[in-house]
């Protein structure tokens, strides 16, 4: 079963966060990916972001076989961060339009850095470096499932929205 | 494998990091860690705090990766970990748990930021995100010539006032470290005064903090480095965190968030302890308002120059009160021009105000009432310490060690807040007093 996501959600997910990519293999072994340019579906049900195609490559083969995925989305100007826990449903090439969402997010993210002290140009030189890292990026898409509140603190970890059918 | 100790400076908690675990049914986990410690050439540590998923996933699947980022080249490096033990006592729990008490208590959340133990993971491989592309980045390393320099130019000191006047000036020459001060304990030990300072728009001299609070007053008491590489990262996560709990209703178990002295922008904190004869002398503090400007290079050099420091710190007085002293010259009958100043003492705290504005308190403000009282009587202008140290009525503890550094913080809080009284040191264990106006003395219970 599903869950959607709220405005507020998108709002938070699509502006200057951090995002990162879990996966695990069949060794249960993780994999970590950073990820760009998050969009919400239309439908408020599914999640779609783009990953480098050559350096993400172990998290493109586990989501393809087992399809377990976890994506935290952290704000460095406030440490609000949520966790979405889901399943992939498909990779596929990026459009122009999500390789548009991926440059907007990098600009906000480079903004929401700098805002705590960190120089634009050493955050800069990270955004390029990725770049240059991964020149070709693969949009993953996902569905879901839960919902978590990770702001660190007491209350991190409690479901923000569960589905009764997720464990 | 990437040797761990050539990406050092990913370990220095400038940027976050990230950890994916899974649990035993394979569902992946992620979470945002402020640092990653490097605790050997195979080993890192994460702190545990609470009990989160994470911490239920190693349990149950010990594998782990973490993502980590260097701050010279902005390159991302790999860790594949494998989760062994969790220490809860220890010299490294020790240093991690130091620094997040200095850290919580600074924020005033000792009771919310507790750490239970550091979770030590084997790293099983480090592997640039793309090898191809990574750049050459040259580890900080201790610079031993400037320590060199450094050690001579304080050895040459042949008085505490010269010495921490001397050191903050050869740290910014020597090592770039532009903004620093010097504290040092009061006489209750409950608190340490500032006794020098160099790189701020105030000096600061005389200003106080608890020992055993905030991060200085712990590094203190724990006579532990403390070192913060993103202090505004830091603030905005504690205040994340005081937030979570008010909305908790644990808004009882809050203290006051204390400002740390200082750079208003400090970025880069390095507080290290001052110990000599196994006695806690003073805290060396060095701040910078660029993130990450201190390294583990720079507290591992840090260390040396506080060690020397302290020695010199603790030696020096002992040396002062050993020599013999000439006798005090008598000053001259002079009346002087402009307005009288008023001078009032309280008994009760030994609390000074010159014209309604306070100047210090405590042993060193007993000090300048009896100066004062001595100008106003006879005119006296040259005092030695010997006099004062055998001045019964100051009743100082511990008083070889303190009367030196009480001299300096008065002489120094004089020049910061009064244009018209001066003290000058004129050869070893005599000073001057040189006053501009006629003076009033009030005393008050």
């Amino acid at each position: 079963m599903t869950v959607s996501i709220d405005d507020v959600l998108k709002a938070f997910i699509e502006g200057g966060v951090s995002v990162s990519v879990g996966t695990c293999d069949s060794d249960l072994a993780p994999a970590l990916a950073r990820a760009w340019g998050p969009r919400v579906g239309g439908d408020r049900r599914s999640l779609s972001l783009c990953i480098s195609a050559v350096a993400s490559g172990k998290t493109l083969h586990n989501l393809r076989d087992n399809g377990r995925v976890a994506v935290t989305f952290s704000l460095p100007t406030s440490y609000k961060t949520a966790q979405i826990k889901g399943y992939w449903i498909e990779t596929t090439e990026t459009t122009a339009e999500d390789l548009a969402a991926v440059e907007r997010h990098r600009e906000t993210f480079i903004t929401a850095t700098e805002a705590i002290g960190v120089s634009r140009d050493v955050v800069q030189l990270y955004v390029q470096r990725e770049l240059l890292s991964s020149p070709v990026l693969a949009k993953i898409v996902i569905v879901p499932e839960q919902i978590f509140d990770q702001t660190p603190g007491p209350g991190a970890g409690s479901p923000l929205i569960t589905s009764p059918a997720a464990s | 494998m990437i040797p761990l100790a050539s990406i050092e400076s990913c370990f220095e908690g400038m940027f976050p990091s990230v950890v994916c675990t899974c649990s035993r049914t394979g569902i992946p986990n992620v979470t945002y860690l402020s640092i990653v410690h490097r605790l050997d050439d195979h080993h890192v540590g994460l702190s545990y705090q609470f009990f989160n998923k994470t911490r239920t996933n190693i349990l149950e699947n010990p594998l782990a990766q973490a993502i980590v980022i260097s701050p010279e080249t902005a390159d991302q490096y790999r860790l594949d970990l494998r989760y062994e033990r969790t220490e809860s006592t220890g010299a490294v729990f020790q240093k991690m748990k130091t620094r997040l008490d200095a850290v919580a208590s600074q924020s005033g959340m000792s009771h919310v930021f507790v750490l239970r133990g550091v979770d030590v993971y084997r790293v099983l491989d480090c592997r640039a995100l793309n090898p191809e592309l990574v750049a050459e980045s040259i580890p900080k390393t201790e610079d031993l010539k400037g320590l060199e320099a450094f050690t001579e130019t304080i050895a040459a000191c042949r008085d505490l006032d010269t010495l921490v006047g001397t050191a903050l000036e050869a740290l910014s020459r020597t090592f770039g470290y532009d903004n620093s001060f010097i504290m040092v304990p009061d006489e209750s030990a409950k608190s340490l005064y500032t006794l020098a300072s160099r790189g701020f728009a105030l000096s600061g001299v005389g200003s106080e903090v608890p020992i055993g609070t905030g991060m200085i007053g712990v590094a203190a008491e724990r006579r532990t480095a403390v070192r913060t590489a993103n202090a505004v990262r830091d603030a905005i996560f504690a205040r994340a965190v005081r937030a979570a709990v008010v909305r908790e209703g644990g808004e009882g178990t809050l203290e006051t968030e204390i400002a740390l002295p200082g750079l208003s922008n400090a970025q880069s904190v390095l507080i290290v302890p001052l110990v000599a004869l196994d006695r806690l002398v003073g805290v060396l503090c060095l701040q910078s308002a660029v993130a990450g400007h201190f390294r583990a290079a720079d507290e591992r050099v840090a260390q040396i120059i506080a060690r020397h420091l302290a020695v010199a710190m603790a030696i020096l007085p002992l040396r002062a009160a050993a020599e013999p002293e000439p006798a005090a010259a008598q000053g001259g009958e002079l009346t002087l021009p402009g307005t009288r100043a008023i001078i009032k003492y309280y008994r009760s705290d030994h609390s000074i105000f010159i014209d309604g504005a306070y100047l210090i308190r405590g042993v060193a403000g007993h000090i300048f009432w009896k100066l004062v009282q001595a100008y106003a009587g006879s005119r006296r202008t040259d005092f030695t310490n010997k006099e004062i140290r055998l001045d019964t009525s100051l009743r100082m503890p511990d008083i070889k060690d303190n009367l030196e550094t009480r001299l300096i913080l008065l002489r120094r809080r004089l020049l910061d807040r009064c244009d018209f009284i001066t003290i000058t040191q004129i050869g070893r264990g005599r000073f001057h007093l040189d006053v501009d106006r006629e003076l009033t003395l009030e005393e008050h219970s």
